[in-house]
Formats: C-alpha cells, sequence, structure tokens
C-alpha cells in the first residue's frame, strides 16, 4: 500500500528533513506516525501526496511508483487518497452538503451520484441534520467530521490524517479517532499523525516514530515497543514510556474518563 | 470532461463572483479604466482619420479631355486613368453634364443654342487619388497628362503633400499610443487576477488535495474572467458613447475644431461604434480570460501547495 525504499529528503535550503526512510505499510492497517514538530512527519506526508519528491530513493503508494509518475497523473494519486488536515481546510463559503460533494465532482461524479452518495458519507459520520449549515456554524469536531466525511466520499483506499485532533477539545479527540478505526474497521487504510501520547497509547496501533528524520522506532499492534536507537530527546523518550506502559486491553470508557476528569495516562 | 461537469464549474465560476464581488467589482474597474484610455486614443484617431478622409475627398483632380476626342477616346481615357496604381476613383463629367449645371443660370434660348455639337464644355473626369505623397502624386499627374487625348489637368500640389505627411505622423502616433495604453492595461489586468487568485490559494490547495486536474481548477476562474470582461467591455463601451456624444453637444470645446467635421462625417456613423463595441467585448473577454487562465501559474502546479499555502 505504502512503501518507502532508503528515502532521503534534502531541502533545497540544506536542512535534511528525512535520512535513509524503510517502511512498508500494508493494506488495510492502522498507522500512527508520531514525533515532535520538525521531525519529518510533514515530509513523510508530502511525499505519499507527491507534494514533494524524494531526494533518493522510491516511494510507492496505492500502486504507482511515485518516480515514474507523470505529472498529469497525480490527480489521480490523489484520489486514491483521502486526506484530513489539522485545520480542516473547509471552504467556508460552501454548505457542509457541497463541501463533501465538491470531492466527488472533481471526479467527474454525476449529480445522481453525488444525490446518493453525500448523504450517506455525511450519515456515516454524523452529520446528516447539517448537510445546510456552513463550516463557521459548526464546532471545531464537526467542521472536522465534515473534513473526514470529504475524505471517505470517494471510498479511497488510504486515508491520511494530519493531526486530526490538533485543533478539537480533547474529548471530541476520540470522537474522531473512534471514527477513524471504525473505517479502518470497514478495510480502508488509515494513517494518523500526531504528537498526541494520549491517543497514540489509548488505541493500541502500529506507531511509528520519526525523530530527527530518521525512523527510530516501528512498533507493531499490541506489541511491546523495542526502540532501534536510544531516544532522541525527551518528546520521544514521553512517547516511548507511554506506549509501554499503557495498560493493555483496558476499556476505553475508563482511558477516557481518565483523561478527561484530569487523570494523566502518562 | 462531462457536461454535468461544465454546467457545476460555470456555476462555480458565477459563484466565485458573488462570493468575491470586492475583487470582482475592482478587476471590472481596472479593465474599464484601461478600455476607456485605449478607446478615446482610438475615437481620436478615428476623429483625425475622418477629417483627413474628408480633406483627401476635396482633393481631386480634374483631367480635362481634348476637344478631338470622340466619345470612345474619352471612354478610353477614362479606363487608362483608372488603371493607374495610384488611383481610387474615376468619374466622368460629360459636357452635357457640365452644361445641364447651367440650366436656369444663362438666358434660356442660350441654353438651347449650346445643345449638342455647340456645346462648348470639354469632358472631363473627377479623379480621386490614394496615395498624396509629393513626389507620387506628381508622377501620377505627369502619367495622367502623358496620355493622348488629354487637354489640361487641373490640380492642388501644395495641399497634398501636407496632408500625406501629417497624415503619416498622426497614425504613427496614434498606433503607438493605443498599443502602450493596451500593454499597460494587460500588466495592471494579470496582476489585479494575480491578487484574486492570491487569495483564493487554499481553496485552490483543497481542489489540488482531493485529487483535481489543472483544467478542473482553471476552468471556473476563466470562466469567471470571461464574465467580468464582457461586463467590464458593455461598460466601458456604454461610459465611452455618453462621453463622447454629451461633448460633441458642446460647440465651446476648443478641440471640437477637428472633430466637428467628423459630426456629420465617418465617427458619428454606427460602424465606428459598432467596432468599438465588438473590440471592447472581444479585449474585455480575452484578457478576462487569458489573464485568470495564465497568471494562474505557480498555484496550479500539481506538485505544491496542498497541504500548506
Amino acid at each position: 500500500m505504502i512503501e518507502f525504499r532508503g528515502v532521503h529528503k534534502t531541502y533545497a535550503n540544506g536542512t535534511k528533513a528525512l535520512r535513509d526512510v524503510n517502511i512498508n505499510i500494508e493494506k488495510g492497517e492502522f498507522v500512527f506516525i508520531v514525533g515532535a514538530s520538525g521531525a519529518g512527519k510533514s515530509t513523510f506526508l508530502k511525499l505519499i501526496m507527491h507534494e514533494e519528491v524524494p531526494t533518493a530513493g522510491e516511494v510507492i503508494v496505492n500502486g504507482y511508483k511515485l518516480s515514474k509518475l507523470k505529472r498529469r497523473e497525480i490527480p489521480y494519486l490523489r484520489r486514491t487518497m483521502g486526506i484530513v488536515f489539522q485545520d480542516f481546510r473547509l471552504i467556508n463559503t460552501m454548505t457542509v452538503f457541497d463541501n463533501v460533494a465538491f470531492a466527488m465532482r472533481v471526479t467527474g461524479a454525476s449529480k445522481r451520484e453525488v444525490r446518493k452518495r453525500v448523504p450517506y458519507i455525511l450519515g456515516l459520520v454524523g452529520l446528516e441534520n447539517k448537510a445546510r449549515s456552513y463550516p463557521m456554524e459548526l464546532s471545531g469536531g464537526e467542521q472536522q467530521r465534515v473534513s473526514l466525511a470529504r475524505a471517505l466520499v470517494n471510498n479511497p483506499a488510504l486515508i491520511i490524517a494530519d493531526e486530526p485532533t490538533g485543533n478539537i477539545d480533547p474529548e471530541l479527540s476520540y470522537e474522531i479517532m473512534e471514527l477513524l478505526t471504525e473505517i479502518n474497521r470497514r478495510g480502508t487504510t488509515v494513517l494518523v499523525v500526531t504528537h498526541e501520547h494520549d491517543l497514540v497509547s489509548h488505541f493500541h496501533r502500529r506507531v511509528i516514530v520519526i525523530e530527527d528524520g530518521t525512523v527510530v522506532s516501528d512498533v507493531p499492534q499490541e506489541q511491546p515497543a523495542v526502540p532501534v536507537s536510544e531516544p532522541a530527546n525527551d518528546v520521544v523518550a514521553d512517547v516511548l514510556d507511554t506506549i509501554q506502559s499503557a495498560p493493555k486491553g483496558s476499556p476505553a470508557d475508563a482511558v477516557i474518563d481518565d483523561i478527561v476528569n484530569g487523570g494523566d495516562a502518562q | 470532461m462531462r457536461l454535468s461537469s461544465l454546467g457545476y464549474l460555470i456555476k462555480e465560476g458565477f459563484r466565485n463572483i458573488k462570493q468575491n464581488a470586492f475583487m470582482a467589482v475592482a478587476s471590472i474597474l481596472v479593465l474599464v479604466s484601461c478600455l476607456l484610455l485605449s478607446g478615446s486614443a482610438y475615437l481620436v484617431f478615428v476623429n483625425i482619420e475622418s477629417a483627413f478622409d474628408y480633406v483627401y475627398s476635396q482633393n481631386v483632380a480634374v483631367v480635362f479631355a481634348a476637344e478631338t476626342a470622340d466619345e470612345a477616346a474619352v471612354a478610353a481615357l477614362g479606363e487608362q486613368i483608372r488603371a493607374l496604381s495610384n488611383v481610387s476613383d474615376v468619374e466622368l463629367i460629360s459636357k452635357e453634364d457640365t452644361l445641364t449645371r447651367y440650366e436656369g443660370v444663362i438666358p434660356e434660348a442660350t441654353f438651347e443654342q449650346l445643345q449638342g455639337t455647340n456645346n462648348p464644355f470639354l469632358d472631363s473626369y473627377k479623379v480621386t487619388f490614394i496615395d498624396l505623397d509629393d513626389a507620387v502624386f506628381k508622377s501620377t499627374i505627369q502619367s495622367i497628362k502623358d496620355m493622348p487625348n488629354v487637354d489640361d489637368v487641373s490640380y492642388n500640389g501644395d495641399i497634398a503633400a501636407t496632408l500625406a505627411h501629417l497624415r503619416s505622423v498622426v497614425m504613427l502616433i496614434g498606433g503607438v499610443v493605443i498599443i502602450v495604453l493596451l500593454f499597460v492595461s494587460l500588466f495592471i489586468i494579470s496582476n489585479t487576477i494575480k491578487l484574486t487568485v492570491y487569495s483564493r490559494r487554499l481553496e485552490i490547495g483543497i481542489m489540488k488535495s482531493v485529487g483535481a486536474t489543472k483544467a478542473f481548477i482553471r476552468l471556473p476562474f476563466m470562466w469567471e474572467g470571461m464574465v467580468l470582461g464582457f461586463a467590464a467591455g458593455l461598460l466601458s463601451y456604454g461610459i465611452m458613447h455618453l462621453i463622447y456624444t454629451r461633448l460633441m453637444a458642446m460647440p465651446a470645446l476648443g478641440f471640437i475644431s477637428f472633430t466637428s467635421l467628423s459630426v456629420t462625417g465617418l465617427s458619428t456613423v454606427m460602424p465606428v461604434w459598432a467596432e468599438l463595441l465588438v473590440g471592447f467585448l472581444v479585449i474585455g473577454v480575452l484578457t478576462g480570460m487569458l489573464g485568470s487562465g495564465l497568471s494562474m501559474g505557480r498555484y496550479l502546479k500539481e506538485e505544491s501547495g496542498v497541504s500548506s499555502d
């Protein structure tokens, strides 16, 4: 599904954003990408979306070998993935319905298909009653669900969520994450970039830690973390610590309760 | 592209205009100013041209056929003059025509007497020229003089030369002014559109992130540009027409001295206004469409601006 083979990325200003990254994400996986800001997470995503090209190495996404990708094929690559952004990236002058329908119209979908599919997807994210609202009339959590609906509407094989909970209330973060989990349960590969340890430790999933441009840890689902190198700094140490210490199989409600009531999962 | 997509994109273009009313108004105003400037230059130019045309049409030479020439010889002379490359029009004024002009002026008995073979006048040709440049004009006159059956050629040489020189100067200045104004317009318009596109880069980024092709992103912008350009063209025409007719109605204006000629001449005749309307609309629509289509440049690049501005 996503494969990085010896990927290096150095920007024009000399910043070495990624160094020899090798990752393989299979179809149907749910993966957290964790790292402090500036660690290279954004570059990692940009390479997947083909917004940047690697300096060396090969990136393969949804069957597209990106080094061989022609410019005019880029839009078609992007149609195979749904992207959820931290800042939602909704068009404020369009209704919720149109924001979601927009992604379908881009692919040349007919009016009938749009009318059938959009309400279904809005129902899926629990916004069937907000179709006529405008983004600014919604809460942050609701806006992010619209963004998620837009990412889902073309039934992509891969969902990429870039800090999806960064701009919304903590209690609503779990709602978004539960939605992503549900989407993953239906067979869609989900990639979540975050720096929120609580979320990562709560949903026992594969965790890839990027630090200073390299993968310092890649922990498969439900297994104790084994750092491939010493944690580079406190943030990474924290994350690893959290992953290792989270009680396995604890009911989700208890953990949420714990966090909402001021408990500290760390 | 599917038809339903096209309909959607056109609707999008209209929605964009509504959502960005301020920029739309600004673009129209810029375009209107540019069109008015170019249009004014054009009208002044047309007026000077029509003044020249008027004077030119007055500047004719009259070629008198020899008294001995019979009807066939006179006709042959006419053909010969018409065949000259610098001659635009040849009009036969027979001696009967000339005589008829005096009907009622001279006593009727004398008039009757002068009919037929007693006609004292000569058959003549009124000749209009294309190029009044001194050397060309004189050589044309000379070649007519050298033709058989020519009695005399009557013309005014000095005015012709002065006019021809003036005309070429005016044409050069007018052409340069209009071209410079059009370039200035294009520059201002493309900058205005760049500003609009810049203010909407988030929208463009979102389009790219959901896999929109270049054409899909560009089309609503181009349609929007076309609609704004069309509106600016119509508005400019209305303003131009209003100002021009008002000015023409004011006899006290100093510069009217040369435009007054054309009040009854060319420039108030419909074709010039039709030309101006079509010109405004075509320039408006084209600059609007190409301006928005081309100035989107880097925002359209597939690789960048998807997850950040």
